[in-house]
């Protein structure tokens, strides 16, 4: 499996940016801890999934709790309303959808 | 004689102003925009934090072992759906409060997520990592929101 956290958070960050272009000023570190932890998450579960240790279920469970975490995150920390901040995750994950569904071997995104 | 009556009507508004506007001063009185600081739902976050790591911990020291089958927790389970729902009931009487309210209803997701994962089989070291890195997540996301309570003058 050749999922990168580096590249992953990238594409995730210009995501982030573009959706929240209006305050990315105050939430640029925020967004920059977010975009990382995001990728580390999908790496991980990309990795126990391509190894066997977790099947789809499980996979999607993971992804599901990282989710409703970023979504709190923003929602605290950027004040924005659950629209923006279901928003925000949508786009983020768009970005990187394609390289990790292809890597997992699955819809995971 | 009508010029003085004004000027007198204006001196009298003037000093009504200065007098609500102390009034205001001296009570503490502010136009709140967000809820209130809530200490029992401060504590009551931190105590499932605390349950939830406990829970964590014992899940990484059974790995491996017959006790790590999710029917030895389920008591964990049962627990925090309780005292989720008794913070959710009591955010959701506190007016202006709708994200932490929402953040709570988020944070019952994932202990039922939690639940489903360890339904479906032990928990390895890797997914514990993951999972407490949701779950540190989720807290410090909800404490300082509830921090953001108490500096806006609660």
């Amino acid at each position: 499996m050749n999922l990168d956290a580096i590249s992953l958070g990238k594409d995730i960050l210009v995501a982030l940016n573009g959706s929240l272009i209006e305050k990315w000023p105050d939430v640029k570190e925020y967004g920059e801890t977010e975009a990382k932890k995001l990728a580390q998450t999908l790496v991980m579960i990309g990795t126990l999934k391509a190894t066997g240790k977790i099947n789809k279920e499980q996979a999607e469970l993971h992804l599901e709790m990282q989710k409703n975490a970023t979504r709190m995150v923003l929602m605290t920390i950027e004040g924005l309303g659950v629209l923006a901040a279901e928003g925000a995750i949508n786009s983020a994950l768009n970005a990187v959808k394609d390289t990790v569904n292809k890597e997992i071997g699955f819809a995971l995104l | 004689m009508m010029k003085m009556d004004r000027r007198v009507l204006r001196f009298t508004v003037f000093l009504i102003s200065i007098c609500f506007v102390a009034t205001l001063a001296v009570s503490g009185c502010a136009v709140k925009l967000v809820s209130g600081y809530d200490e029992v739902t401060n504590r009551a976050i931190t105590d499932l934090q605390q349950k939830t790591e406990a829970h964590l911990a014992t899940l990484e020291s059974v790995e491996g072992l017959p006790e790590c089958v999710y029917e030895n927790h389920k008591q964990f389970y049962d627990q925090s759906r309780m005292d989720i729902n008794a913070i959710a009931v009591r955010a959701a009487a506190i007016p202006k409060n709708s994200i932490i309210t929402k953040e709570i209803t988020l944070l019952s997701g994932n202990l039922d997520d939690l639940e489903k994962l360890h339904k479906i089989a032990c928990l390895s070291k890797d997914q514990i990592t993951l999972v407490r890195s949701h779950f540190d997540t989720s807290y410090t996301a909800i404490l300082k929101q509830l921090e953001l309570a108490k500096r806006g003058g609660a």
